[in-house]
């Protein structure tokens, strides 16, 4: 398991930027450990009130759809904070040390455009037109449910700027990829 | 027009480019279609758009069931249940040629048709299998091979995430007749895979090592695997039977699994956190993906590509069997570089508006495509159950593609059958009601 | 592309020759052979020939643009001009909207679409969106929902005791189940035949038209005509999309609207009986009930949710409207 996908050149002290990411790691995680336990909980729970109780929940559903939709956009930050998202890296291994550094650049800038103009700023538009549209079961508004995307976008963002500095650091070695039995199905 | 031509341009290239440039592939499908929204609505309504479609798209009871069976999938492969199943499948095929190798494949789609997971099933089965069948002599590569080729069979055979994907992005097909439909092709699928290994055994008589089992220790071991095999009955009984949507199915497969982890001894609580956090980060690729995906659709219905392209193929050809020649060709060709998923959330709003033009039904199509691109995860250079194979066989990639090619031919003569004999996936839906 | 069929009306002068159409997309949740896409569509052509080509409108059905909640939201960003949408969703932007919501309120159809859409009645509601960029300019009818089931005839609210019935999704409709001596259970509609079939719920409750379609008669042949809820559908827009109009064009608008509820009423009382008929043949058995039993274990909802003047105000005017 590569837990610690930095530990191999990790120097004596790391940086502030790194430490700052090993925190939002470790808090990152344990919000979505927590959001996926709950949501294990509250589809059980649904079954439960409407097979055995026979008086069906009414707000399990909805509140499901909205933990997993959190659940689902935070975990992309930290997939992306671990190189864990799925690319097409075949032929940029093929490339010589210099071209995978440019060719890693442009990808990661691209990600960056769509993290802020479509995640933080459409997703903040998005939120703010929706702040005042209640949800016929939640106490909470729409706005304040869409504040997943902007959020998401802000987090994404650290990470690739984190990950565009070492790709511009002296020390770069050519493209990482997570070992197999990491590897995600698609 | 001019806005289809624009569309279709920035959408094309932009996402081949990004691909081949090594960007996420999330990445590659979403920028393109942000820009192409941006394009006909304008900077802030289309940013604004795009990130509403991201949200919507994903906002689905439906999906939830994706992280809850890559999660149930993650609690089998540590908690057991593999072993037990490969106990069974080793004294029901023990008795004929090449048994390690049959057990193999059978246990794949034992644990398949328990989990939707191809890697799960490619790691948890072949970890065990592969020394066994080193010890017997075994060539390492075919090994890998059998064990690659026969995985994928569980995403046919339902449970299958791959479906539940198809199930949204076809606008909503039942998830349970699709599930029904996935039965006799995902079987095909292993028989398929039997019937390569038959062949080689025929060529390779040292491999005639028959473990012969006397009728108890068949008794025994199907007692064993008896709690692991009835987890297909709560599941997918539970869905035929309306008893809870397959969402609420794939929560109970998490508990059920979680339960004979306890039991089994094989899972403890501190475990817990670990494994919940691997399938969250697991899902939560897929379910981006789905989420920019659905940009990509929205574009797609606003521009109304689709029926573009479906008048130009009415016009050049009015025979059904020919535009399904052609997209199985198409998507086998894709399936090269891409995964299923993406293939499926990339061409299901493209194709299926074309294949119903043509009469074909969308369980029917959806079963089709999922089969063809289920060659896709093995097929390299984007062939995550081909890496892991032959990562737990201890074996080169290179050494394994050889070994495939017999069983990538008897996979397409089986997707043949597949694609043009509809009655393989609509004839079970059926007999239950629910086409 | 088709804008040379000018010049031949001569209806209003006003847009001279079109140069280019505008075409506005309506986003529609249902198949194109429903009431409402008719409709909206033979209104697309009207406005077309009226104004000389200048504007037109393009339908898409079956949820391509999104499900009913999410069009709302891309008519507020004016990404999309018109969508139709289900009354209820409207309570998420002002509660208010409950009061056409409410069980026993209209009478019958015609009562429904006079009152809906009778300026005295809804204009100050159906503005009260404008400062979040809605408009409701059109009241269409959404059909009489009655209650299925797969045991026996409803006739008095007794009969429904113990009776599991499929509700949408709202505590209103948990509540009114809850009145009429059921459980209310919330289910997606794509589980409830399944759910029926096995014996998890008992029922549900819609419109005929709904009801042959999705082939519940298969597994819950007893409709019985409670005739509980008569939920109109609004054609919804962005206060912009009609202000920046020409005046004559605005005046066309109006007019055609007006004109497509009106046929949009005719088509679904054609559509009822074929729907009817069609169940019938597939087994279902349809029943009249003790309406008055049923108005009277609902009423107390009905009270509790006119929780202000204004809209207990509505209610009154509609109720005044009635025979
Ligand atoms: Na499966
Ligand atoms: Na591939």
């Amino acid at each position: 398991m590569s837990e610690h996908p930095l530990s191999s050149e990790s120097a004596p002290r790391p940086s502030v930027l790194a430490r700052f990411k090993s925190l939002l790691d470790m808090v990152l995680r344990t919000i979505c450990v927590s959001l996926f336990a709950l949501l294990v909980v509250l589809v059980t729970w649904q079954v439960f009130t409407r097979l055995v109780l026979s008086n069906p929940s009414i707000w399990s559903e909805e509140l499901a759809r909205y933990v997993f939709i959190w659940l689902s956009l935070i975990g992309i930050s930290i997939a992306t904070g671990e190189k864990a998202d799925v690319a097409i890296d075949y032929f940029v291994q093929k490339a010589p040390l210099a071209a995978q550094r440019v060719l890693e650049i442009v990808a990661y800038l691209a990600t960056l455009t769509f993290a802020l103009v479509v995640m933080v700023w459409g997703g903040y538009l998005n939120a703010a037109q929706t702040m005042h549209q209640l949800n016929p079961v939640l106490p909470i508004s729409a706005g304040v449910l869409y504040l997943a995307v902007p959020i998401s976008g802000v987090l994404l963002t650290f990470y690739l700027i984190y990950h565009l500095i070492r790709t511009l650091s002296p020390g770069y070695t050519g493209l990482e990829h997570i070992a197999a039995e990491d590897g995600v199905e698609l | 027009m001019n806005d289809v031509a624009l569309v279709s341009a920035v959408m094309l290239g932009g996402m081949v480019v990004l691909m081949l440039i090594g960007a996420p592939i999330s990445i590659s499908i979403g920028l393109p279609s942000a820009i192409s929204m941006i394009l006909v609505l304008g900077l802030e309504n289309g940013a604004t758009t795009s990130a509403q479609r991201m949200f919507t798209g994903v906002n689905s009871f439906a999906l939830l069931a994706i992280p809850f069976f890559v999660l149930a999938g993650g609690i089998m492969n540590n908690g057991g249940i593999a072993t037990r199943l490969i106990n069974l499948a080793k004294v029901l095929v023990g008795r004929t040629p090449a048994p390690l190798a049959q057990t193999n494949v059978l246990a794949n789609m034992l644990f398949g048709s328990v989990s939707g997971s191809a890697i799960a099933a490619a790691a948890a089965v072949g970890t065990t299998m592969a020394p066994m069948q080193a010890r017997e002599g075994y060539d390492k590569g075919f090994t890998a091979a059998t064990n690659v080729a026969s995985a994928p069979s569980g995403m046919v055979i339902p449970p299958s995430n791959l479906l539940i994907v198809y199930a949204l992005a076809s606008g909503g097909t039942s998830v349970g007749a699709l599930f029904m439909a996935g039965y006799i092709p995902g079987i095909l699928w292993g028989v398929a895979c039997m019937a390569v290994v038959w062949f080689y055994a025929r060529k390779h008589p040292e491999l005639k090592a028959p473990v012969r089992s006397s009728l108890g220790e068949l008794g025994r071991t199907f007692v064993q695997a008896l709690p692991s095999l009835t987890l297909v009955v709560v599941v997918i009984g539970g869905i035929i039977g309306g008893f809870f949507t397959a969402t609420e199915a794939s929560a109970i497969a998490v508990v059920y699994a979680l339960l004979l982890g306890f039991l089994y001894r094989a899972i403890k609580i501190k475990d817990l956190p670990h494994i919940l956090y691997n399938a969250a980060r697991t899902s939560s690729v897929v379910i981006f993906l789905i989420g920019v995906s659905s940009i990509m659709s929205f574009v797609m219905s606003f521009t109304k590509i689709p029926q573009l392209i479906a008048e130009t193929l009415l016009g050049f050809t009015d025979s059904k069997f020919v535009v399904l020649l052609i997209m199985m060709v198409v998507l086998l060709i894709i399936g090269i570089p891409l995964d299923a998923t993406p293939a499926i959330l990339i061409f299901t709003p493209i194709f299926l508006p074309i294949a119903m033009q043509y009469g074909i039904d969308p369980v029917h199509f959806g079963i089709m495509m999922t089969f063809n691109l289920c060659i896709a995860v093995i097929s390299p250079p984007s062939a995550p159950v081909l890496f892991v194979g032959a990562q737990v066989a201890g074996v080169k990639v290179e050494s394994v593609i050889g070994r495939l090619m017999p069983f990538f031919l008897a996979l397409v003569a089986v997707l043949l059958l597949v694609t043009f004999v509809p009655a393989l996936s609509l004839w079970l839906p059926g007999l239950f009601g629910l086409l | 592309s088709s804008g040379t069929d000018a010049g031949a009306s001569e209806t209003d002068g006003s847009s001279e020759e079109a140069v280019s159409t505008t075409t506005f997309k309506v986003a529609f949740n249902q198949q194109p052979n429903h009431p409402q896409y008719i409709a909206l569509d033979a209104m697309g052509d009207r406005i077309k020939e009226r104004t000389n080509g200048a504007y037109d409108l393009e339908v898409f059905p079956n949820e391509t643009l999104g499900a009913q909640k999410e069009t709302i939201e891309l008519v507020q960003s004016g990404t999309i001009e018109f969508a139709m949408v289900a009354a209820p969703l409207l309570e998420n932007y002002n509660p208010d909207f409950v009061v056409f919501n409410l069980p026993f309120t209209f009478d019958s159809q015609d009562h429904q679409r006079e009152t809906t859409n009778d300026p005295e009645i809804v204009s100050e509601l159906y503005a009260s969106l404008d400062d979040q960029n809605l408009r409701v300019l059109g009241s269409f009818h959404g059909g009489i929902r009655s209650m299925y089931n797969s045991i026996k005839p409803i006739v008095t609210p007794a009969d429904m005791e113990g009776m599991k019935i499929r509700v949408i999704e709202s505590e209103t409709n948990i509540e009114m189940m809850e009145l009429m001596g059921a459980t209310g259970t919330p289910m997606g509609m794509g589980d409830v035949y399944t759910a029926i079939q096995s014996g998890v719920i008992d029922g549900a409750e819609n419109n005929e038209l709904t009801y042959a379609n999705v082939k519940h008669t298969e597994v819950a042949p007893y409709y019985s005509y409670t005739k509980h809820l008569m939920l109109p559908d609004y054609l919804i827009s962005n206060p912009s999309v009609m202000d920046g109009l020409p005046e004559d064009v605005q005046e066309i608008f109006a007019e055609e609207i007006a004109a497509a509820v009106e046929e949009e009423g005719a088509l679904w009382k054609t559509e009822i009986e074929v729907s009817k008929e069609k169940a019938i043949a597939d087994g279902a058995k349809f029943n009249e009930v003790d309406e008055e039993a049923f108005a009277e274990a609902i009423a107390p909802l009905t009270q509790s949710k006119l929780t202000n003047d204004f809209i207990k105000d509505i209610h009154a005017k509609v109720r005044a409207a009635a025979k």
